[in-house]
């Protein structure tokens, strides 16, 4: 059981001009599941691997249950790691890559043995113990690299893409495992992903990262209702919310003939720097499919997604004299044909406003 | 495919023929060896083998190879898998230059090393001593093994070596318990080669190994061969030939079964 605190945290390497990790601030609870998310480059990787003692700390602390393990080597602050690519013991039985931790710790065999057993029942390989990692499938070796970690009872879980390497189905399947197996033994955990489903479903909180910067940690309910920038709003979500900078009057931002209200405060706080615009957002299904005499924008589609239980309907309208293109998700009873004009109303009260420039959330 | 196959038939029989022609001819008398060089021996005459063992003394000089070169292999092998290691993952001032040195030393000609050999070892009372034989064939095999064994390290995936970290092992624990197993492959390809290289050296104990008691096989093949004279023993020659072949052949079919690519297979994804 334990916290982790990232203090100002950085990690530059050698030859290049900007910090993979700058200055991450990061407070995890103990039995806490975090999910670190970004964009590939974004340092959520890099950020995994300085906790775990595989990457310098150029700057700043990091601190296990208050205890500032900045300087130790990994096998001093007792964590447990999963790996994209499971990095098994290829000339070791399952059972010899379970006990292996616990054989350098020299724990007593028969403790191992119960240990191991224990971790493989709950991951259900106790007929492959005898197996080499070669001879196993892709999600056996999985829960293999899982079971590595649960056998050493650490203090945290580090998880680095876990899952990329699965097919979908078994991904989905895995990942309610991970989820479930995490909160029934309460160690706190670090998981890192590039997918903000899988970082939605699982995170007790998701700190989204960008170029090494903490964007926003929040629960994800919070991330979705009110992202705190541009990039927050539309990395969190599928299909992606639909952002647009257009121009801004005393009402709000103009969408062709529709304006999008805004409070005196945002128009205000909108104004300073913001050159005349506002940059507004609509998610997909936070809008409506309305005909052409409720005043929607028209919108020409370009593509229909049937997803059986609904659909989402690509297209572009002419905004500004711009093409702009959007998302929306609709029923699929309502689904549109390629090419109709269809007229798209954003329910009132649900859309967001970024400042133009800063990109950040006008409150 | 077919070409193929040809090419490759055509290539085995010119590389067993000679062998076992060899083998054959050393169980003939001498006058079958020339009036008949294409048939079966008449009779199998193991004596000859015997006369080559015991006369020409090839069972002594079987043994001193055997405790030479299987000295020098093991040395051989567990300096250049540390060196390599080192080498292939630790990033130090001075990395490159020490690997550049040691792989240059595959370019040097040893004709022109012998001679300060010769006074070196001479100088160190190693002439004609095992241990003496033993540490310049390990410094003869040194730079080919880590220059192999340094690729085949950086081949090997580090996510493996980090997770053992994390699992709490030390940087020797990590080399001994993970990442020598995972090069066993490349440990006995470049072992194999090693061992048939040394095996056959004949230039170095020829300089370094003047004692008759302390020959080595090459050696004593090629005093067998001069010492006859015109008193031909030449099937005692072939008994003799065989004998230094044969436990070459056995160690490369025991091997080679060894050399299972795909060892590493399941380590990642």
């Amino acid at each position: 059981m334990a916290t982790v605190t990232y203090a100002g945290a950085t990690r530059h390497y050698p030859g290049t001009d900007r910090p993979a990790v700058d200055k991450l601030d990061l407070e995890i609870r103990d039995g806490e599941f975090l999910v670190l998310v970004g964009p590939s480059g974004c340092g959520k990787s890099t950020s995994l691997r300085m906790l775990a003692g595989l990457e310098d700390v150029d700057g700043g602390k990091i601190l296990i249950n208050d205890k500032d393990v900045t300087n130790l080597p990994p096998k001093s602050r007792d964590i447990a790691m999963v790996f994209q690519n499971y990095a098994l013991y290829p000339h070791m039985t399952v059972y010899e890559n379970m006990a292996f931790a616990l054989k350098l710790r020299k724990t007593p065999k028969s403790e191992i043995d119960v240990r191991v057993k224990k971790a493989a029942d709950m991951l259900q390989l106790g007929d492959y113990l005898n197996r080499k990692p070669k001879a196993l499938s892709g999600g056996q070796r999985q829960r293999v690299a899982m079971g590595r970690a649960i056998v050493r009872e650490p203090q945290v879980f580090l998880m680095d893409e876990p899952l990329s390497n699965l097919d979908a189905k078994l991904r989905v399947q895995t990942r309610s495992q991970i989820a479930t197996l995490q909160s029934q033994l309460g160690i706190t955990t670090v998981y890192v992903t590039h997918d903000q489903i899988e970082a939605m479903t699982m995170g007790h909180r998701v700190a989204v990262l960008l170029d090494g910067v903490l964007q926003q940690c929040d629960t994800p309910r919070a991330l979705y209702d009110t992202p705190a920038n541009v990039f927050v709003a539309g990395f969190i979500g599928s299909p992606a919310m639909n952002i647009k900078t257009v121009a801004l009057t005393d009402e709000g931002g103009v969408f062709g003939q529709m304006i999008l209200p805004l409070t005196r405060e945002q128009v205000a706080a909108a104004r300073a720097g913001g050159d005349g615009k506002v940059t507004v957002g609509f998610r997909p299904e936070d809008c409506q499919l309305v005909s052409a005499t409720e005043g929607g924008m028209p919108v020409v589609v370009d593509l229909v997604e049937d997803l059986g239980s609904g659909a989402n309907v690509y297209g572009h309208a002419a905004i500004n004299g711009g093409d702009e293109r959007f998302v929306v998700s609709t029923e699929r009873r309502s689904m549109p044909n390629l090419g109709e004009t269809v007229f798209v109303k954003p329910r009132t009260d649900h859309h967001h406003a970024f400042h133009a420039t800063s990109g950040i959330r006008l409150a | 495919m077919k070409m193929k196959h040809l090419v490759l038939t055509l290539w085995a029989f010119v590389v067993t023929t000679p062998l076992l022609w060899a083998f054959m001819s050393s169980f003939k008398t001498d006058s079958e060896i020339f009036d008949s060089p294409w048939a079966l021996p008449s009779a199998v005459r193991v004596e000859n083998w015997g006369r080559a063992w015991e006369q020409a003394s090839m069972g002594k000089y079987l043994l001193n190879t055997v405790i030479i070169v299987g000295g020098a292999l093991v040395l051989t092998m567990l300096l250049g898998a540390l060196v390599a290691y080192c080498l292939a993952r630790y990033t130090f001032p001075g990395n490159r230059a020490i690997y550049y040195t040691l792989v240059a030393g595959m370019l040097f000609p040893v004709f022109l090393a012998l001679v300060p050999l010769f006074f070196v070892v001479n100088q160190l009372g190693m002439l004609g001593t095992y241990h003496g034989l033993i540490l310049v064939y390990a410094a003869y095999a040194l730079p080919f093994t880590v220059f192999f064994l340094h690729g085949f390290f950086r081949s090997l995936p580090s996510a493996v070596a980090e997770a053992a970290f994390i699992d709490g092992a030390s940087h020797t624990g990590v080399f001994f318990r993970v990442m020598l197993p995972m090069a066993r492959p490349g440990m006995v390809s470049v072992a194999i080669f090693n061992f048939v290289g040394l095996w056959n050296q004949y230039l170095l104990p020829l300089v370094l190994n003047p004692d008759p008691d302390g020959y080595v096989l090459t050696q004593g093949l090629a005093a067998l061969a001069i010492s006859q004279g015109y008193k031909s023993d030449w099937s005692g020659l072939f008994a003799g030939l065989s004998i230094a072949i044969l436990p070459v052949l056995v160690a490369y079919l025991l091997f080679q079964r060894q050399i299972r690519a795909g060892l590493t297979a399941g380590a990642v994804k």
